[in-house]
C-alpha cells in the first residue's frame, strides 16, 4: 500500500508563506468567529475563509471527499441539535415558541417521549447561522493537509516553542508512515496466505474486533522491536544535546508580518466590536419573521 | 585530540559484561586493539556476542544498556567513560544491521545532516559538510530524495553518510550486507576498503567471511560464545574456525573436509521425476504480465513456466527484478493483468486466495511480519481453522507440523518470545500445519547465520508431504545445493529456466543479470564432468 | 522507569513517533478496507493503538501517539484537520499512560485490568473533551454535544480499546522479554 501526502507546490501565493504565519493567523481568525453569533459577522468570515481556500489552488477533484465529509457533519449535527430542544450557543433565543412556521407533535414509541420539534423563525435561523459558523471554521482549517509541506512540520513548531524533541517526534512519525503502511501490506498478505479473510469478520461486534489482532498484533510488535535500533542510531548520533540546529530554515519575511498582521487586526477587532461595544449577537433578519404563521 | 596520531585508535583489555537480565556473560575476557586504516573482520556466529562488543565500543553499553561491566575500553588512549557523548559520536561512528532501522529522516539530505544538527553546528557549515560527504560516496544525485523511495543499496549508502558525515575515526559496521543482493554486497565492501585505506579503523562484523575476504582484510577476530577463539591474519582462520558454524570459501572447505570423516548424509525428500506426466502439473504460468498501477510500469514481461511435482525451485535475479512479484501470483496475491496463472487447472481470478492457499503455502520473508498468538500451538492452529477443518484435524496438524520443525518443547511458548532462527521455524510450521502442495519461500534464509540457515534448509527440504518447493533467494549457494531447476529473472523478464548446471554454467548470462557466482560454484563447475551434479563442499570432497 | 513517568528521552521521541505513525496509518488502513461495522459501533480498531502505548511507554508518548497519531490519518484519508479532536486522541493515550510507572508484568492479571479500565476511562475523557469543545465551537447544547459526539465516540473507542489493550499487553510481554534496553 503506498500512502502519498496531500501537499504539492501550487505555486500560489499561499505556498510563499512562512507556515508559522499560517499557523498563527489560521488560529486568530478562529478566536474571532467564535465571539459572535450574528450571521452578517459570519458571512464576512466565511468569505474570509473561502477567500484563503480560493488562494490555495485546490481542485475540486481533490477535495471533494472532504467537502462531502464537512457538508455531512453539519447538517447531521445541527439537524440533531435543533431535534434535541436546539439549545446552545446564545441558547435562550431558541426557547421561544413565538413566529412557528411548522409544527408537529409526535412521540418517540417505546420510551414514550414527547417530541415537539416545532420550527420557529428563531431556530431556522440560528440553524442557519451554525451551520455557516461550522463551515467557515471547518474551511480555514482542512486545507492544512493540502497546503502546508510535511517536511517543514518539525522545524514549523520548533519554531514557534514547542519543545525541540517535541517537534522532531512529530518529524520521524511522518518519517515511518510510508514503511508503515507498506508492513501493513505485507501482513495482511501474509495473514491471506494463512487463509484470513478479512472481509469476511463474523461473529458478534466483540469477535469480530478480536479477529482484527492478526492483522494489528504483528506490526505494532514489530515496529516496537524496530524502535529500539531506531533509538541507537539515534543516540549514537547525539541525538537530545542541549541545542539543536534545524537544517530547513524559516525566516519571517514582510509578507508573512503582513499576513499576520491581518489576523491580528481582525482578532483585535472582534474583541474590540464583541467587548467594547457589544455587537454581534444572535440575530434574524427582518424578513424571516414574514416566513411564520 | 592532538595525540590521535601517536596512540592506537582502539584498545580492548579484558572486557567483560553480561546483559541485566541474564546470569551469562555475553562476552567474556576480550582483549584486542586496532590500527589506523586497519580493516577487521569480527567473524562469529549468532548470538557469539558480536553486536555485544560493538555496543561496548560505540557506548551504547553501559549508557543504554544496562548491566556488569568489567574491564577496559580505550579510544585513542582515553577510557571510554571519559568522553562525553558529543566526543564519542566524532570518534565511533556505527552502521547498524538494516538501514531502514537507521534512518530517521524523509529525506536524504535530512538523514545525512542528523548528526551534525543534534551537534548544533551552524547551518552553512552542516550543508557543505553534507555535500562534501555525497560527493565522497557519489551520491550527490540521491541528495533530494525520499528516503523511503531509496533501494536498498542506496539506502545503505545514505546511512552510512550519515554516520561519516561526522567524521568518525573508528567505524564499526554491524552486518552491512545483510539486505543486500550480491552484487550490491560486493560494491559495498569495496567501498569499505577505500575508507580503511584513507585512514579509518574499520570493524566489520560479518558471518558472510566468504565475501569478505576479497577485499583483504587485515586481522580477522573470531569469536564464539562470548570467547575469543582466534585473533590474527585471515589465512590462520581458515584452519581454525569450524566450517560448520561460519562460510568459508569453498576451496578451503574441500580441503579440510577431506581430512576428516564423511559428512551426514542430505535426504531430500522430493525427488525428481524422471518424466512429468500432465496430471502433474500443479502451477502453470501463462503468458503473464503485471504491473502494480495502471499508471506505473510493467514489472513482469510475458512470463510463462510450469511448476511440476518434483520440482525444487530457485528463482535468482537482482533486486527489484520482480522475483517476489512473480511468487505472489502463485497464491493469487496478485492476478496477472494480462495472461493466466492456473493452479491446478483453476485460473487464478476465479479463485480466492483463501482456496488456493489450501495448495500453495507461502513463507514470507520476516516472521515479524506474521507472529501474533500467545502460544506456538494457537499460532500453528490459525491457517487450518481459517481453512475450517475439524478440531481433530487441526489437531493432529498441528502435532505434526511442531515436531517436523523440531519445537516440541516451545509448543506452549509465546512465538514473539524465541529468537529469530525459532520464529522463522515457527512461521514454516505455520504453512505446514496446512497441509500445502507447494511451499513457496521469500529469501528464506535472509537474517540468519550460515550455520542456522544450513540446518533450516536441510530439515525442509528433508521434510515430507511436499510435491514441490519454489524458493527466493541472492544466495547462489543455495541454489547450489538445493534446487534442481532454476528459473533467472532479470529486469521482469525470465532469461532462463533449466538445471542448475546449463543455467549457472552460463558465465556470460549470470554477469548480465547481475549474479554474482561463487566459490562453491566455481568448483562445482570445475569438477562437473566427474561429478554430474551440483552438491554441497563437503560432500564433493569425498566424491572425488 | 528511573526519572518517573514524565520522562521525554530518546526513547519515548522514538516511541512516541512509532505510535503515531501506527494510529494514523491503521486508522486509514481499516477505513480503506471497509470493516464492517455493526450499528453505531464502527470497527476502528486502531483507537487500542494510542492506548497501548500509554501503558507501556507512559504518558508522554501516548499522548503523542494519540494527537499525531490523529493528524496523520485524517491528512492519509484526506479529511482535513480538527484540531480540537486531535486533542482529544492524544488525551486517550495520555489516560492510561498514568499507569505506566506501576506495570511489573504485562501479563499480570490485575495489571491488564487496570489498564481496560483506565482505557475505558480515557475513552470517556478523551472524547468528552473535544464534544464539550464542540460547544462554543459550533453552538451546540450540551446534548447535542453528549449524544451527538460524546457517546457514540465514547462507546466504540471504549470497546475496541477494552479488546484489543490487553491482546497487545500480552504480545508485548514475550517481546519485552527477549531483550530491551
Ligand atoms: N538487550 C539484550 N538484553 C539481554 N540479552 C541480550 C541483549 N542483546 C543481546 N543479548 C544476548 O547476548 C548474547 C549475545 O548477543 P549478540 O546480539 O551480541 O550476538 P551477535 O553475535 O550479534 O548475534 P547475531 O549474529 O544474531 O546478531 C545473546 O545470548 C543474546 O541473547
Ligand atoms: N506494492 C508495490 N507497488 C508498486 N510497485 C511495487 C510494489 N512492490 C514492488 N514494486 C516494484 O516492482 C518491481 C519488482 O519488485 P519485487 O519486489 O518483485 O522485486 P524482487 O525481485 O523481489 O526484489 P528484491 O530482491 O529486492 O526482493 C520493483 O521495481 C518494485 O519497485
Ligand atoms: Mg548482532
Ligand atoms: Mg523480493
Amino acid at each position: 500500500m503506498l500512502v502519498t501526502w496531500k501537499y504539492r507546490n501550487r505555486g500560489k501565493f499561499l505556498d510563499t508563506l512562512d507556515p508559522r504565519a499560517r499557523w498563527i493567523t489560521s488560529f486568530l481568525v478562529l478566536f474571532s468567529i467564535i465571539q459572535f453569533w450574528d450571521i452578517r459577522f459570519m458571512l464576512f468570515f466565511f468569505v474570509l475563509a473561502m477567500t484563503q481556500y480560493f488562494m490555495t489552488g485546490l481542485k475540486w477533484s481533490e477535495t471533494k471527499r472532504v467537502w462531502m465529509f464537512v457538508t455531512l457533519l453539519v447538517v447531521v449535527i445541527v439537524g440533531l441539535n435543533a431535534l434535541l430542544s436546539g439549545r446552545g450557543g446564545p441558547g435562550e433565543v431558541l426557547q421561544s415558541t413565538e413566529h412557528i412556521i411548522w409544527e408537529t407533535n409526535f412521540t418517540i414509541p417505546l420510551v414514550n417521549w414527547d417530541f415537539h420539534p416545532n420550527i420557529t423563525v428563531n431556530k431556522l435561523a440560528f440553524a442557519l447561522t451554525q451551520i455557516i459558523r461550522m463551515l467557515s471554521s471547518a474551511v480555514l482549517f482542512f486545507i492544512i493537509p493540502w497546503t502546508l509541506d510535511p517536511r517543514l512540520y518539525g522545524v514549523t513548531f520548533g519554531g514557534m516553542g514547542i519543545p525541540y524533541r517535541f517537534a522532531f517526534s512529530m518529524d520521524l512519525a511522518f518519517r515511518f508512515v510510508p514503511s508503515l503502511a507498506r508492513d501493513f501490506g505485507i501482513t495482511l498478505d501474509a495473514q491471506r496466505a494463512r487463509g484470513y479473510e478479512i472481509e469476511k469478520l463474523e461473529g458478534g461486534i466483540f469477535q469480530m474486533i478480536r479477529r482484527v489482532a492478526p492483522l494489528i498484533v504483528p506490526i505494532v510488535m514489530n515496529s516496537i522491536i524496530n524502535g529500539e535500533d531506531i533509538t541507537n542510531a539515534m543516540d549514537l548520533r547525539c541525538f537530545g544535546l542541549e541545542k539543536r540546529t534545524w537544517i530547513e530554515k524559516l525566516t519571517y519575511r514582510r509578507r508573512d508580518y503582513a499576513w499576520i498582521g491581518f489576523g491580528a487586526a481582525i482578532f483585535v477587532a472582534s474583541l474590540i466590536l464583541n467587548y467594547g461595544f457589544n455587537v454581534g449577537e444572535f440575530w434574524v433578519p427582518e424578513f424571516m419573521y414574514l416566513l411564520a404563521k | 585530540m592532538e595525540n590521535h596520531a601517536i596512540s592506537t585508535p582502539l584498545e580492548i583489555k579484558n572486557l567483560n559484561f553480561t546483559y541485566r537480565i541474564r546470569t551469562t556473560p555475553a562476552i567474556e575476557n576480550i582483549n584486542l586493539s586496532i590500527n589506523p586504516g586497519e580493516l577487521m573482520l569480527v567473524a562469529g556466529a549468532s548470538g557469539s556476542g558480536k553486536t555485544t562488543l560493538m555496543r561496548c565500543i560505540n557506548g551504547l553499553i553501559p549508557r543504554s544498556y544496562t548491566g556488569i561491566i568489567a574491564g577496559e575500553v580505550n579510544l585513542f588512549g582515553t577510557p571510554i567513560d571519559q568522553l562525553s557523548m558529543s566526543e564519542l559520536s566524532q570518534t565511533v561512528g556505527t552502521l547498524l544491521q538494516d538501514p531502514e532501522r537507521q534512518i530517521v529522516a524523509s529525506y536524504v539530505l535530512n538523514e545525512v545532516a542528523f548528526g551534525l544538527e543534534n551537534l548544533a553546528w551552524e547551518r552553512e557549515k552542516i550543508i557543505q559538510r553534507v555535500d562534501e560527504t555525497l560527493a565522497f560516496l557519489n551520491i550527490s544525485n540521491l541528495r533530494d530524495r525520499e528516503t523511503f523511495t531509496l533501494s536498498g543499496g542506496e539506502r545503505q549508502k545514505v546511512a552510512l553518510a550519515g554516520v561519516l558525515a561526522m567524521n568518525p575515526k573508528i567505524l564499526i559496521l554491524d552486518e552491512p550486507l545483510a539486505s543486500l543482493d550480491p552484487a550490491s554486497a560486493h560494491e559495498a565492501l569495496i567501498l569499505f576498503r577505500r575508507l580503511a585505506d584513507e585512514g579509518i579503523s574499520i570493524m566489520l562484523v560479518e558471518h558472510r567471511v566468504d565475501e569478505v575476504l576479497a577485499i583483504k582484510p587485515d586481522r580477522v577476530f573470531y569469536l564464539d560464545e562470548g570467547k575469543e577463539i582466534y585473533s590474527g591474519d585471515p589465512g590462520g582462520l581458515f584452519y581454525t574456525a569450524n566450517y560448520h558454524r561460519i562460510k568459508l570459501p569453498a576451496e578451503i572447505i574441500l580441503e579440510r573436509a577431506k581430512a576428516e570423516g564423511q559428512p551426514v548424509k542430505f535426504n531430500p525428500a522430493i525427488v525428481k521425476l524422471s518424466e512429468i506426466q500432465p496430471d502433474q502439473k500443479l502451477l502453470e504460468f501463462k503468458n503473464v504480465s503485471f504491473s502494480y498501477d495502471p499508471t506505473l510500469p510493467e514489472v513482469l514481461h510475458n512470463i510463462s513456466f510450469d511448476i511440476n511435482k518434483g520440482d525444487v525451485i530457485a528463482v535468482l535475479g537482482h533486486n527489484g527484478a520482480g522475483k517476489s512479484t512473480l511468487v505472489k501470483h502463485a497464491l493469487g496475491l496478485l492476478k496477472p493483468t494480462e495472461g493466466q496463472v492456473l493452479l491446478r487447472g483453476i485460473p487464478s481470478h476465479k479463485n480466492t486466495v483463501a482456496r488456493a492457499a489450501q495448495t500453495v503455502g507461502y513463507v514470507f520473508q520476516s516472521p515479524g511480519h506474521m507472529l501474533f498468538a500467545p502460544t506456538v500451538k494457537e499460532e500453528l492452529a490459525f491457517g487450518p481453522e481459517n481453512l475450517k477443518l475439524s478440531p481433530a484435524e487441526i489437531k493432529e496438524n498441528v502435532d505434526w507440523a511442531i515436531k517436523t520443525v523440531n519445537m516440541e518443547e516451545y509448543a506452549d511458548s509465546p512465538p514473539l518470545a524465541l529468537s529469530y532462527g525459532q520464529q522463522k521455524r515457527v512461521s514454516i510450521a505455520a504453512i505446514l500445519s496446512m497441509r500445502t502442495r507447494v511451499l513457496v519461500m521469500d529469501e528464506p534464509t535472509a537474517g540468519q547465520d550460515y550455520w542456522n540457515y544450513r540446518f533450516f534448509m536441510d530439515s525442509i527440504l528433508e521434510m515430507p508431504g511436499f510435491g514441490s518447493i519454489v524458493f527466493i533467494t541472492h544466495d547462489v549457494d543455495l541454489a547450489v545445493v538445493y534446487a534442481n531447476r532454476i528459473l533467472l529473472l532479470s529486469e521482469g523478464k525470465l532469461v532462463a529456466d533449466g538445471s542448475p548446471k546449463e543455467v549457472l554454467g552460463d558465465a556470460e548470462m549470470l554477469k548480465r543479470c547481475r549474479v554474482l557466482p561463487t566459490s562453491l560454484l566455481d568448483i562445482n563447475l570445475k569438477h562437473f564432468p566427474k561429478t554430474g551434479r551440483f552438491m554441497r563442499a563437503e560432500e564433493l570432497a569425498h566424491a572425488l | 522507569m528511573k526519572n518517573g513517568i514524565w520522562k521525554f528521552g530518546t526513547k519515548e521521541v522514538v516511541y512516541g513517533a512509532i505510535g503515531a505513525a501506527l494510529y494514523g496509518v491503521l486508522s486509514w488502513a481499516t477505513n480503506y478496507l471497509a470493516l464492517p461495522a455493526a450499528g453505531n459501533i464502527s470497527l476502528r480498531p486502531a483507537v487500542a493503538i494510542p492506548m497501548f502505548f500509554g501503558v507501556a511507554f507512559g504518558p508522554i508518548v501516548g499522548f503523542i501517539a494519540g494527537a499525531v497519531g490523529n493528524v496523520l490519518g485524517d491528512f492519509m484519508s484526506g479529511w482535513g484537520f480538527w484540531w480540537h479532536w486531535d486533542l482529544g486522541n492524544g488525551l486517550m493515550g495520555l489516560i492510561p499512560g498514568l499507569m505506566a510507572a506501576s506495570v511489573v508484568s504485562f501479563k499480570a492479571r490485575p495489571t491488564i485490568v487496570k489498564a481496560v479500565i483506565y482505557s475505558i476511562v480515557a475513552a470517556a475523557v478523551g472524547m468528552l473533551v473535544p464534544s464539550l469543545l464542540e460547544i462554543p465551537l459550533s453552538g451546540l447544547d450540551l446534548n447535542t454535544a453528549l449524544v451527538g459526539y460524546w457517546f457514540p465516540a465514547f462507546l466504540s473507542n471504549a470497546i475496541n480499546g477494552a479488546i484489543l489493550v490487553p491482546i497487545l499487553m500480552v504480545a508485548y510481554d514475550a517481546v519485552s522479554s527477549r531483550s530491551g534496553r
